[in-house]
């Protein structure tokens, strides 16, 4: 296997893996890494983080952080991590709907605003990555 | 002389509490396993976020710029202390300790402040500062009921934009550091400002950063910054449970004991009774011959 992939959140270490590709949502749009790929670290947004092995695709649910590539080496620091099978379809999507609720309540003076938005789309995202 | 009945309740009651503290300790002891596992499960994080931090950070201290508001010095003038306590009591010394050494710390470092104020997580931080009239601006309530990594996010960026709004020039926790099982450790730390973090020298790999090293740096701080509060609950909530069981052992200890001691006096007053009624018989009877 050509990387090894590291998940932790502030909670625990999600997944230890070697695999062959990651594909990560970057706060500058989505990106993939490979084998030999530059040294880089970026933030992360909410998003789905899905790596390659074997062929076979895993994808997890993640709620913003960090990632760090170095010597085949991909660091993710998660804020919430979660594998695609371990959420529930129907609650993820209820969390959504009202975490949406509480947003639309907000002016966007509000300080809780970004706070909210930010809790929006990481439901957004725990629901995209457990539809499929 | 207490009566043999007097002497046989007692018994029964201290039994009772016996079997209250040793369920006790027993709910504490696998409390305290759950706690310890969890303050070993952010060691990776800690880790890794320092380790990103520093690389992050030694560049821009490097080149001598104010990376973010975070790290720019400043003159300290007002403190808050965030003083973390238990919801519970019957820990021994635990409450009582931290309290005190937050205290101590009021005292000693008020001077070095303009004003030094006094903020609480749990219950008996609350009751204990009350009751001596010191003023607490902010309490936290139900924090340890539900402990989740949320609530220091929460309490970690109520203090940060207060810092960062110039409210409060410093922050320190008070909390009781988890040693082991049978020791904790009163502590004050400091949160805010930042201990700018070391600036060695990260030659070696250059990497690239996303959006830029600035903007990775005012992502990496807040967390951070949530992450030593986040350590700090959990030390504490693992060393409430360490000290409950430890009191909660020499309690049953000592109802064992006072078990002891009561059995034998009412042995003894038993032994006495029965000597006195046979006393009586044969009396009785040599009178009747």
């Amino acid at each position: 296997m050509a990387l090894t992939l590291d998940i932790v959140t502030p909670e625990r270490r999600v997944l230890s893996v070697s695999c062959d590709e990651v594909r990560a949502p970057g706060v500058q749009g989505g990106f993939g890494i490979r084998q030999n790929h530059e040294p880089f670290m970026t933030a992360l947004e909410p998003g789905r983080l899905t790596y390659v092995e074997g062929g076979r695709e895993h994808h997890y649910a993640i709620g913003g952080g960090f990632l760090q590539v170095a010597d085949n080496r991909v660091i993710v620091l998660a804020d919430t991590a979660e594998s695609a099978g371990d959420i529930d379809v129907d609650r993820a999507r209820a969390a959504f709907q009202q975490a949406q609720e509480r947003l639309l309540k907000l002016t966007e003076q509000d300080e809780n605003h970004r706070a909210e938005s930010a809790r929006v789309r990481r439901a957004a995202a725990r629901l995209g990555v457990a539809g499929r | 002389m207490p009566s043999l009945r007097d002497i046989r309740n007692r018994i029964g009651s201290v039994k009772s509490t016996r079997q209250i503290t040793k369920a006790m300790k027993m709910v504490a002891a696998a409390k305290l396993r759950r706690a310890q596992d969890a303050i070993l499960k952010t060691r990776p994080y800690v880790q890794l976020l320092d380790q990103m931090l520093t690389r992050v950070a030694a560049r821009a201290l490097a080149e001598d710029t104010v990376a973010h508001p975070l790290l720019a010095p400043r003159t300290l003038r007002t403190a808050d202390v965030v003083v973390i306590t238990s919801d519970r009591g019957l820990a021994g010394g635990f409450n009582s300790n931290i309290a005190r050494r937050a205290q101590r710390f009021l005292t000693e470092e008020g001077e070095r402040f303009e004003r030094i104020a006094v903020s609480t997580i749990g219950k008996k931080g609350r009751e204990f500062f009350r009751a001596r009239k010191v003023e607490i601006v902010k309490d936290f309530t139900g924090i340890h009921a539900d402990l989740r990594y949320e609530k220091a996010e929460a309490i970690a960026s109520e203090y940060t934009q207060r810092y960062l709004a110039g409210e409060v020039d410093a922050v320190f926790l008070a909390y009781n550091e988890f040693k082991s099982a049978i020791a904790q450790k009163p502590v004050v730390v400091q949160l805010l400002p930042i201990e700018t973090p070391a600036a060695e020298s990260t030659a070696g790999i250059d990497f690239k950063y996303e959006p830029s090293r600035e903007a990775l740096l005012a992502e990496l701080l807040p967390r951070q910054i949530t992450m030593q509060v986040w350590r700090a609950l959990l030390e504490s909530a693992a060393s409430e449970h360490g000290a409950r069981m430890s009191a909660m052992e020499s309690a049953t200890k000592n109802a064992e004991e006072m078990i002891a001691a009561l059995t034998l006096q009412y042995n003894r007053a038993r032994q006495a009774y029965v000597t006195k009624e046979l006393m009586e018989i044969v009396s009785g009877a040599e009178a009747l011959k």
